[in-house]
Parts: structure tokens; C-alpha cells; sequence
């Protein structure tokens, strides 16, 4: 499973409560869609910590990294190259 | 007569066209701009034939919109109904018919209603200003101008009703006047010295009772309501305070709990803000001690009221809090409380009983409940159904709340709704929903259900269930089976008996973490 089919997945399990993966396109908004709320957010935060080995910075919890499936691969993998380097 | 808190902006508007009354994006509306949308929206609803006292429904997130269409609603003569902009449909009907609302204005397409109730939808080419629910650039060909007051409400005229509990079975809606609203809105504005160059971070729903509170007050005293923050983005928020200049933080506990790890070595410069408030159920002390830790300069006020109440009973002033810490402090201006024993005689200092108040905010009955009212409305007093005592310098301290209503962050849950969206499933033979302990919402949304002989149940499925009638923050975080409800001898539900169950199995369905103070 790809770390963008992992992300999906959590996000449709635990927020659209479905496998169906055309329930979330990778740009859609969480904010806009009103699929994550401020506990939400804190949630995907501790999934990425512990699935990816990546710690998230306080400086770090902006939509620009964390509002969409697309936002979320970027940002781990921006991470990860950064940690390796 | 009182002015109303339509005179009032009006006033405002006259005075200070150019202050901004609200701050959204980069763009600013102005005092004059909402006038002018104000009257927009009574003229439209007066040339379409609102009758007086006709119930008028909003389903607004905030922004100026909301503000437009309240206080244009209560200049055609209406009374504003304000409602969840993220109710599904069924709830929606149920309080539409209860209220008769006639009108809805709306953000998005309303669907499912019933005919003959109009719809306006904000932002589609046939709607009475050319502005959208998040950017109101004001229509210039209408001028400010200081209205007729022959023309405005009455302040003994009712204003507003406001929906407190469960969409069927017995709906609350809580019936203000514009003399409730006016007292309130004056009584917060001078605790807080509030005045223009207010600038307030408007993140609490105006559609409730404290939200509404924030947004009336600040309309009142001239100030600013800065909208579009949410506390999903916490670094976001403190960079919008820094930025807008912000005076002041209106909050619920778990505002301030999702806050606090945010403002440990903060990068942004926070001192602008002059004042927070707390409201909407306890806060921990040591919660209040971390924020003013961190924002010495703060003063920081504690408070409790009702929406029966219209919205503020008491407050604590912040030089107290060292001496008082866990009151809810002073009453109101003009506002009287006190505690009472089972046959309402008044109980001494130190004795837990249930809080009576009486003043210029106490509501005038639930809508079209008289039975209801009767009970909770006594000789000019209210019985909140709270429960706390006095100490012998008149600072009230809360002891729990007889209310079942789930406060979940700045929202409110009635139970019975959740329940009945769950006895909808075919599979459920009984569902009770509590409210669970949450460390930062404060509470969340629990369910146990009894199934049906031979039935399975899949928790996934019984949240999915939910979010397709229910607005998000009322789907159960956590769902749990069971083979029967606890119940008293004489067949009542015994909540807490289950609540304490869930808490301490820990999350079933979702894991949850939270971050350090």
C-alpha cells in the first residue's frame, strides 16, 4: 500500500466512515468539505507521527501541509527527504 | 422604551460609517457597507410581504451575512430564528414547523422543506443584495441614514427564538425580546469596556446563545467582529490575531485547551489581545492559570449563563480570580441570583441548591410551550436547573447542571436527537447517547446500543449512519454494544452509569491524542 492509499484510508474510515475511496479526491479540501474538526486534525497529526517516523511541529499544523490527501503526501515526504539529508 | 440593539447599530452606522463592523479575509465591511446590506434585507422582505412577528430562519455561518440579515430581519418587523448552517435536512424541518418559519435565508440550496416556505439563498442572482455569506463588498446606492423609529420594532416586540434542545418529541425554543437582547448585550459590553477599536476573533457559532452575545455586543459598543478562524488551524489563528490586531478572544474551555500548547514559545506577538472570555461549561483553573501564564497581560474573564437567560448571568471579574479560582463569579448588571432548596426558599452561604435568577435577560418562555415555560419561569424568577452555592461575599460557584444537553467544543447536543437518527436502524432494538468525557472538547458524543435479537452491529456503519442525518460534531465518536440499559426502578435512563463505562474502557472505535499543556 502506497503512503497515499495508507492516508487515504484512515481519513475515509475514520472521518467519511467508508471504503469508498471516490468519497475523497486528493485535492478536496478537509476545511472546506467539513470532514476535520480541531480534534480531527490533532488525530490525522498522531497518525502521521506514528505511521511515517515524522514528529510535527507546532510551527507545522497549517492547511498548507495538512488540509488535503495531496497536502499530506507532499508534506511526509518533504520530511522525510529532509530528515535523510 | 430601551433603544433596541437595532437602534443601536443604526446609531453606530451613523456615527463611524468608515469603522470596519467586520473583518473577514483581507477585506473589511464597514459600519456604513452593513447598513446599507441591513436594509437591503428588510426591504426585500417587507416588499414580499413579511407580516410582523413572522418567523424568519437563518442558516448562516458567521460573517457579515449574518449580521445583515439578523438585524435586517428585526428592521422589517421579523423575528430571527437562528439555526446550525450544518443541519441536515431533517432537523431543519422539524424546527422550521415548530417555529412556522416562513422565510429561510440560507448559504447554500435548502432541500427537502416544505412548500411554501421561501428560501433565500445568499449569493444566487435573485437574492436582495449582491453579496455572498463570506464577502459583503455593500451596495453604495443605498445611503446610511438614521432610521425612522416609528418604522423599528418595539423593545417588548419579540426577537428571537432560539432553539435549545431535540428537533421532535419537544423542541425548546427560547423566546427573547429586543429589550432581553439589548439589557445583555449592554450589561457584557460594560464588564468588558467595550468601546470602537474593539476587534474580536468571532470563531463562536453566532447561532448560540454566547456567540450571538459576542457579535451583539460588539455591534453595540461599535467594535469589530473578525471572522474566518477556525481552531483546526491553531498557528493559523494566533497569525490572524497578530495580523487583525485583535482585542479580544471569546472562548469555550476547549478553545483555550486546543490554544494553550500553541502559545509556549509562540513566534507571534499577542500583545494586542486585551481581554479573553470563557463560558459554555467548567474550565479547569489550572487551564485559566497556563493561558495567563503565557499572556500575563490578559485579563482573562470566567463566566456562566443560559440561553434562557439570553445569554450572560454572571462573570467573574479577572483581579478576583487569585482569591475566587472555580467561581463563576458576580451577577450581571441588574441581574439578581440565588440559591434555592427543592420548595424554592432561598438557602444560606455555603449550601449547594439550584440557581433562580431573575433580571432584564430572563426570557419571556419557551415557543408555543406554555406548559414548559410555567415550569422553569416562576413569579418573574428562572430556574436555570443548574446546581451550585454562594460563599458569604456572593460568588457563585457551579456544582454540576441538571441539563442532559452534550457540549461538545462551542456546540450543543440534545441526546434524544442522536437517539432518534439511531432508532432509525433496523437492526437497533434500543439506543441510549451520553455525553463522554473529552480532554480537550470537554465532552463527545457516545452511544450504546441495544441490538435487536440475533443482530449484529458495525460500529462504521452506525457512525455513517449518523453523519448522512446529523451534523458532524453530533455523530458518536464512540458507539459500544450492549445487551441491555442501565435503568432506575422506575424505568429512567441512569446516563451517568453508562458515560462512566465508556470512560473507562477508553476509545473503542477512534484512538485520540492530545498534546501537552
Amino acid at each position: 500500500m502506497t503512503m497515499k492509499d495508507m492516508l487515504r484510508s484512515y481519513v475515509l474510515e475514520n472521518y467519511l466512515f467508508t471504503d469508498d475511496p471516490s468519497a475523497l479526491a486528493d485535492a478536496d479540501s478537509f476545511l472546506d468539505k467539513g470532514i476535520i474538526d480541531s480534534t480531527g486534525i490533532m488525530e490525522i497529526i498522531a497518525f502521521l507521527e506514528v505511521e511515517f517516523g515524522i514528529v510535527v511541529e507546532d510551527r507545522e499544523m497549517v492547511p498548507e501541509n495538512l488540509d488535503s490527501i495531496a497536502s499530506l503526501v507532499a508534506f511526509v515526504e518533504r520530511k522525510r527527504a529532509a530528515a535523510e539529508s | 422604551m430601551a433603544p433596541t440593539l437595532l437602534h443601536g447599530f443604526l446609531e453606530q452606522a451613523f456615527r463611524q460609517p468608515q469603522a470596519p463592523a467586520f473583518a473577514c479575509g483581507t477585506g473589511r465591511v464597514s459600519y456604513g457597507d452593513l447598513s446599507r446590506q441591513v436594509r437591503g434585507v428588510a426591504e426585500h422582505l417587507r416588499a414580499n410581504g413579511l407580516a410582523p412577528g413572522s418567523r424568519v430562519a437563518m442558516l448562516l455561518p458567521n460573517g457579515p451575512a449574518y449580521a445583515a440579515v439578523l438585524y435586517g430581519i428585526w428592521m422589517a418587523g421579523g423575528v430571527a430564528v437562528p439555526m446550525d448552517p450544518s443541519a441536515r435536512t431533517g432537523s431543519v424541518r422539524g424546527r422550521l414547523r415548530h417555529a412556522g418559519a416562513t422565510w429561510v435565508f440560507a448559504a447554500s440550496p435548502v432541500i427537502g422543506i416544505d412548500a411554501g416556505v421561501r428560501v433565500v439563498t445568499l449569493g444566487a442572482p435573485d437574492t436582495p443584495t449582491p453579496w455572498t455569506a463570506a464577502q459583503a463588498p455593500g451596495d453604495q446606492s443605498i445611503p446610511v441614514r438614521w432610521g425612522h423609529t416609528g418604522r423599528l420594532p418595539r423593545s417588548d416586540a419579540l426577537a428571537v427564538i432560539s432553539y435549545t434542545s431535540g428537533t421532535t418529541g419537544r423542541p425548546k425554543g427560547v423566546m427573547l425580546s429586543h429589550a432581553n437582547l439589548a439589557s445583555n448585550a449592554r450589561a457584557i459590553a460594560a464588564y468588558l469596556d467595550l468601546g470602537p477599536g474593539e476587534r474580536a476573533l468571532a470563531t463562536l457559532p453566532f447561532h448560540y446563545a454566547y456567540g450571538a452575545s459576542v457579535l451583539n455586543s460588539h455591534l453595540a459598543a461599535g467594535g469589530c467582529l473578525v471572522v474566518g478562524e477556525t481552531l483546526v488551524y491553531p498557528e493559523r489563528l494566533l497569525a490572524r490575531i497578530q495580523r487583525e490586531r485583535v482585542t479580544g478572544l471569546p472562548g469555550v474551555p476547549s478553545t483555550f485547551a486546543l490554544l494553550a500548547p500553541h502559545l509556549r514559545d509562540t513566534s507571534h506577538d499577542l500583545r494586542c489581545l486585551r481581554y479573553a472570555t470563557q463560558a459554555g461549561g467548567p474550565m479547569a483553573p489550572e487551564l485559566v492559570r497556563a493561558v495567563s501564564r503565557r499572556l500575563p497581560w490578559l485579563r482573562f474573564f470566567v463566566m456562566y449563563g443560559q440561553t434562557e437567560a439570553t445569554a450572560r448571568l454572571s462573570y467573574l471579574p479577572p483581579h478576583r480570580f487569585a482569591d475566587k479560582p472555580g467561581s463563576a463569579g458576580v451577577p450581571v448588571a441588574d441581574t439578581v441570583l440565588e440559591v434555592r432548596d427543592r420548595a424554592g426558599g432561598r438557602l444560606p452561604a455555603g449550601r449547594v441548591g439550584e440557581i433562580w435568577a431573575r433580571g432584564p435577560g430572563i426570557m419571556r418562555g419557551y415557543w408555543r410551550d406554555p406548559e414548559a415555560s410555567a415550569d422553569v419561569l416562576r413569579d418573574g424568577w428562572l430556574r436555570t436547573g443548574d446546581l451550585g452555592w454562594m460563599d458569604a461575599e456572593g460568588f457563585l460557584y457551579l456544582r454540576g447542571r441538571r441539563s442532559q444537553l452534550i457540549k461538545v467544543g462551542a456546540q450543543r447536543v440534545s441526546p434524544e436527537e442522536v437517539e432518534e437518527v439511531l432508532a432509525r436502524l433496523p437492526y437497533v432494538a434500543e439506543a441510549a447517547v451520553i455525553g463522554i468525557a473529552d480532554k480537550v472538547l470537554g465532552q463527545v458524543v457516545g452511544a450504546v446500543i441495544v441490538p435487536r435479537p440475533g443482530a449484529a452491529v458495525e460500529p462504521r456503519e452506525v457512525q455513517r449512519h449518523c453523519l448522512e442525518h446529523l451534523a458532524r460534531h453530533k455523530v458518536p465518536r464512540y458507539v459500544r454494544v450492549a445487551a441491555a440499559l442501565p435503568r432506575t426502578a422506575s424505568g429512567k435512563l441512569r446516563r451517568h452509569v453508562l458515560a462512566r463505562g465508556i470512560e473507562q474502557a477508553g476509545p473503542a472505535v477512534k484512538s485520540q491524542q492530545g498534546r501537552a499543556l
